[in-house]
């Protein structure tokens, strides 16, 4: 069950697992040379990215970022710039404005649509959950049209609700799927227990269900935090209002203006990145295991 | 849809009249008694330098008429974001669009307004410009684009210091610009040529220019229309000329090095700190972002300049190539017919060009309006042109196939009649939808 | 290069106990309603709509004109979409092999250490970034400069390049590709490396004690033993590239020439901007039905798994 973090069973001491001890007859030093090797490839560019943010433009044309340690002559004002100047500030907000209710709201559409699909009891349950697993593969340029000519009468592009409403209908297949496994992994005794003395069928949700899958509830809510985060192709097309363009977008309109500006271009890409980032190392169980979609043993 | 017969979007054989009557002020400064207060958006395709030069404008008009009009730029993707923002129903409520396919397209399909709904008189604004510059902006007999202003598409620019150093003068025919080339590689800049073709339109310009030197405006405006045929033996003759100098030997980095260079960087391969190049051919906005933007020390007519297009010996060879941006209204909200208004004032023009980013087609700006040499320059190469023809990449059809990425691979040298067989059934196609 | 969310695991039989009640309708309608009625609105009705689309001209949003399979003739007759699909396959292929190749490997080799989790963690760092981040941060690894381009400037110590990465209609593929995998393979390592985990020690002691190899034990125990895990991630993988967009739309947006384009960006740009919306909505049901064996390899999985 989920619960049963893929991190942790990784954690466990490599000695005792089977397969380890193919590779005991290895000389180790091979070992450490390549997994330096890996780190090095897998490190370099994010760390280059974030030095070249903070050296001043005629050093970025100059010299390359590793031959740093040579001039050791760093600035902020690639940040100023880009905040301020090229309006990536107002896109940082926008993202935030766009990612956190295109969480929430899924998050609590998607519980109450998994309680559904694995407590209640109704006519075609499995086959109606079925259809909304199908659709989990429907790509979103199927909707770029119909949607786009649903909004216009309304001009929910202009604003933000049009991409809450898209995320989160978007988000719906997946996070019922993943919350539903969860729940019926539930004690079924808790749930009795609760309905015997009296609670409603929201009583049950509120009191039982929702308190005990609060790992599954974050961890799908960190994913889909992060899927909106990094979404480019959504805001495209259903943000219309350019002073709401998410700070994926801007990079982009940065990308085609300054074909030169290597500095403002790795300062946004950090501004983009920090986010994620801090998630990453602050809730990295949980952004795990909400990749691994409800890891069942 | 289209129960008009076309009218070909190219024929400005207009003669511009530059600083025919410098001071006249007409239009009375826009919106006088009309709208206060309002609030609307404009986006083009300009950032950087360009940008900022257009905020003056928007700048002015907010002076002159109590309204604001902010700006979006949307570089990467213009086309398609207009399109998108218009299908959604959230339209910007004025674009500045170099496309006239695109115009013609958003007119079709009610995308845009015409400037009659406007409740501007097509036929008074039309005073304000030399006879004939307004048909670019018509689909169907009706204006719906205005041309807001232009720049000349037949600029060389060069390095001034390099070509003395190495002893060198500037070119007038082709013949001539081979041989500076090979002079200038003698002399020690290895690879003279910057190209900045990762953005496929440098090239589209490379081979209108060539294209309409060798054979003329009359040939030149078939071509890109839809009786214009890409298999004709005139366009592989255009292209071989372009193959003879867009050359590994010739760019820095190579071809296939170009293909990974931006516009913008191809202008500092030749105008930057460090230049490994003297020439760049591009249209007249290269002076703007080269001076404000890639290189702040740069002194015209001494590290940089530019040269007519070289020749060909043909009859297109007094003629110029511009590249214009229509503007049109998407909505007729408040403020939007002051500001289209406004923009086709002397003060909105001579504002604009005192940047040096833009010539104006308003007639009323003066040759004295433009800020240095190279625009007045630029200024003057148009109205003396003996016929002027639009960009052609800009008024195919919407749903034509890429012609900058066919381009790109005929640098490659990938077949070129194959891929001109292709394009040109693509683009035949596309004519063909669009009615 | 946040993964396309694909159920990693078989999806649980609901409990069939007649002890789960069954519910007044008001009461599952309170539950399942808003998101029935979002997924109606979103999906279904999109798809529909789609296909209805998809046989119209529909030129700059008309939808008036019933032209059959004509778009969808076209775009087979459009060569920048033959290619894009071509480059999808290149993809499809290559990401995906080497995505699992290198998780596979990477996550055996690191077993073997005690830094074990910073291995991990550090080549999936990368899936928390954005993809257009990530294109951004290998924009300037490829950049033709040396100064800027960390992979010529490598080049330059031995003599060679510099390479233009993005403008080489020869290399731009494998460049991409190169990109994505660099931004999936932590997926694969944490993934592959649970389900290794669970690979019973007797069985490999039993094969080492019948005289097999460290590489015959790769091949024949452990490979099979998580070909389970390994045929879903090729799955979300392949998902993954049948939507790929950001990549190619940052870094060369589909040059040179049409050298690096895919489906996704190619109805994006060639179709959607030029107004041509019903060969674009045609584009969208090309990929619908290429995901329909993936619906159907779900399905499935559900069903297996029911019955058991």
């Amino acid at each position: 069950m989920s619960t049963n973090v893929a991190s942790e069973r990784l954690a466990a001491p490599a000695r005792e697992t089977a397969s380890a001890r193919i590779l005991r007859s290895l000389n180790r030093t091979p070992i450490h040379i390549f997994l330096g090797i890996i780190a090095v490839v897998w490190l370099a560019p994010t760390i280059g990215l974030l030095i070249t943010s903070f050296r001043p433009r005629t050093d970025i044309q100059s010299t390359g970022w590793w031959q740093v340690l040579g001039t050791l002559n760093f600035t902020a004002s690639n940040y100023g710039d880009v905040l301020n100047a090229n309006g990536m500030g107002q896109s940082f907000i926008n993202s935030l404005i766009i990612a956190i209710p295109s969480t929430l709201l899924p998050l609590a559409v998607c519980s109450l649509a998994a309680y559904a699909f694995s407590w209640l009891r109704f006519p075609f349950r499995d086959t109606i959950f079925l259809v909304i697993v199908a659709l989990m593969m429907v790509p979103v340029q199927v909707a770029f049209l119909p949607i786009q000519q649903l909004f216009k009468p309304f001009a929910l592009t202009q604003g933000f609700i049009g991409i809450w409403l898209a995320h989160t209908a978007f988000a719906i297949p997946f996070g019922v799927f993943l919350l539903r496994n969860f729940f019926i992994t539930l004690p079924r005794d808790l749930i009795e227990a609760a309905r015997i003395d009296g609670s409603s069928t929201m009583g049950v949700f509120r009191t039982i269900i929702v308190p005990l899958s609060v790992p599954a509830i974050a961890a799908y809510g960190i994913f889909q935090f992060l899927w909106v985060w990094n979404d480019l192709l959504m805001a495209l097309i259903f943000v219309g209002n350019s002073a709401n363009l998410p700070m994926t977008v801007k990079i982009t309109t940065l990308l085609g203006t300054y074909g030169t500006e290597w500095h403002l271009l790795a300062a946004s890409a950090f501004l983009l990145m920090f986010v994620p980032l801090a998630v990453f190392f602050s809730l990295q169980r949980y952004f795990v295991q909400g990749l691994l979609a409800g890891s069942v043993k | 849809m289209a129960k008009f017969p076309r009218i070909l979007a190219l024929p400005i054989a207009a003669i511009f009249i530059v600083g025919a009557c410098g001071s006249s002020n007409t239009g009375g400064s826009g919106g006088t008694g009309g709208t206060t207060g309002a609030t609307i958006t404009v986006t083009s395709l300009w950032g950087g330098s360009e940008q900022e030069s257009f905020q003056k404008v928007l700048d002015e008009f907010k002076a002159k008429t109590g309204n604001t009009a902010t700006y979006d730029a949307q570089r990467t993707d213009y086309a398609t974001v207009l399109q998108s923002k218009i299908t959604s129903g959230a339209p910007p409520d004025v674009a500045i669009m170099p496309g006239l396919g695109f115009l013609r397209q958003f007119a079709r399909t009610k995308g845009i307004k015409s400037i009659k709904e406007l409740g501007l008189d097509p036929a008074a604004l039309e005073a304000n410009y030399p006879a004939g510059i307004l048909d670019s902006g018509k689909v169907d007999g009706e204006l719906y684009g205005i041309m807001v202003k232009f720049n000349s598409k037949s600029t060389f620019w060069y390095r001034p210091d390099t070509l003395q150093t190495a002893g060198a003068s500037t070119p007038k025919s082709w013949d001539d610009l081979k041989s500076l080339i090979t002079t200038l590689q003698g002399k020690g800049t290895a690879t003279p040529l910057a190209l900045g073709a990762k953005d496929s339109w440098t090239l589209t310009d490379w081979f209108e220019e060539i294209y309409l030197r060798q054979n003329g405006p009359d040939a030149y405006k078939k071509l890109f229309s839809p009786d214009g045929n890409w298999t004709d033996p005139t366009v592989s003759k255009a292209l071989d000329a372009m193959k003879e100098v867009l050359t590994d030997k010739n760019v820095p980095g190579g071809i296939k090095g170009a293909l990974g260079v931006a516009f913008t960087d191809g202008i500092a391969q030749a105008f930057g700190e460090n230049p490994t190049a003297a020439l760049y051919y591009e249209g007249g906005f290269v002076g703007g972002i080269a001076t404000g933007q890639t290189n702040k020390n740069l002194k015209i007519g001494t590290s940089i300049d530019w040269f007519g297009f070289p020749t060909f010996g043909g009859s297109g060879d007094t003629a110029a190539e511009i590249g214009g941006d229509e503007i049109a209204a998407l909505t007729t909200k408040p403020g939007v017919k002051e500001f289209i208004q406004f923009m086709t004032t002397a003060d909105a023009g001579s504002t604009w060009a005192k940047t040096g980013a833009i010539i104006s087609p308003v007639k009323a700006v003066g040759a004295d309006s433009y800020p240095n040499d190279l625009a007045k320059k630029e200024a003057a190469q148009v109205a003396g042109a003996s016929a002027v023809v639009y960009d052609g990449s800009d008024t195919l059809p919407a749903g034509s196939p890429d012609m900058g990425a066919m381009l790109q691979d005929v640098i490659q040298g990938k077949d070129a009649a194959g891929l001109l067989s292709t394009f040109n059934t693509g683009v035949q196609k596309a004519w063909a939808d669009e009615k | 290069m946040t993964a396309t969310p694909v159920p990693i695991n078989p999806i649980l039989p609901a409990k069939r106990s007649a002890r789960t009640e069954r519910t007044t309708w008001p009461t599952v309608l309170l539950f399942l309603g808003p998101a029935l009625v979002l997924i109606l609105i979103f999906l279904v009705y999109p798809v529909i709509s789609t296909l209805r689309m998809s046989v119209d001209r529909g030129l700059g949003g008309e939808f008036t004109r019933f032209v059959g399979l004509q778009n969808y003739i076209d775009l087979f007759e459009t060569p920048s979409f033959v290619g894009s699909i071509v480059n999808n396959i290149l993809w499809m292929v290559f990401y995906t092999g080497f995505v699992i190749l290198f998780g596979l490997i990477i996550a055996v080799v690191a077993m073997r250490v005690r830094y074990e989790s910073i291995i991990k963690g550090i080549v999936f760092l990368p899936m928390a970034i954005a993809a257009t981040a990530l294109s951004v941060i290998w924009t300037f690894v490829y950049a033709l400069d040396p100064h800027i381009g960390l992979l010529n400037a490598l080049l330059g110590v031995v003599h060679l390049g510099p390479v233009s990465w993005l403008g080489d209609s020869g290399f731009v593929n494998a460049a991409l590709i190169a990109v994505g995998i660099w931004g999936s393979t932590g997926f694969a390592t944490v993934i592959l490396s649970a389900a290794l985990k669970g690979i019973p020690a007797e069985v490999l002691e039993a094969a080492r004690t019948d005289g097999a190899g460290e590489l015959q034990i790769f091949w024949r125990i452990i490979v099979p033993m998580v070909s389970l895990p390994i045929s879903v991630l090729a799955v979300t993988l392949i998902v993954n590239v049948i939507k790929l967009f950001d990549i190619p739309y940052v870094m060369t947006q589909g040059g040179p020439g049409n050298a690096s384009r895919v489906i996704a960006f190619e109805m994006y740009k060639q179709d959607f901007s030029a107004g041509q919306f019903g060969k674009a909505a045609a584009v969208a049901v090309i990929m619908l039905a290429l995901l329909i064996p993936v619906m159907i390899f779900n399905v499935r999985r559900f069903r297996s798994s029911a019955v058991v």
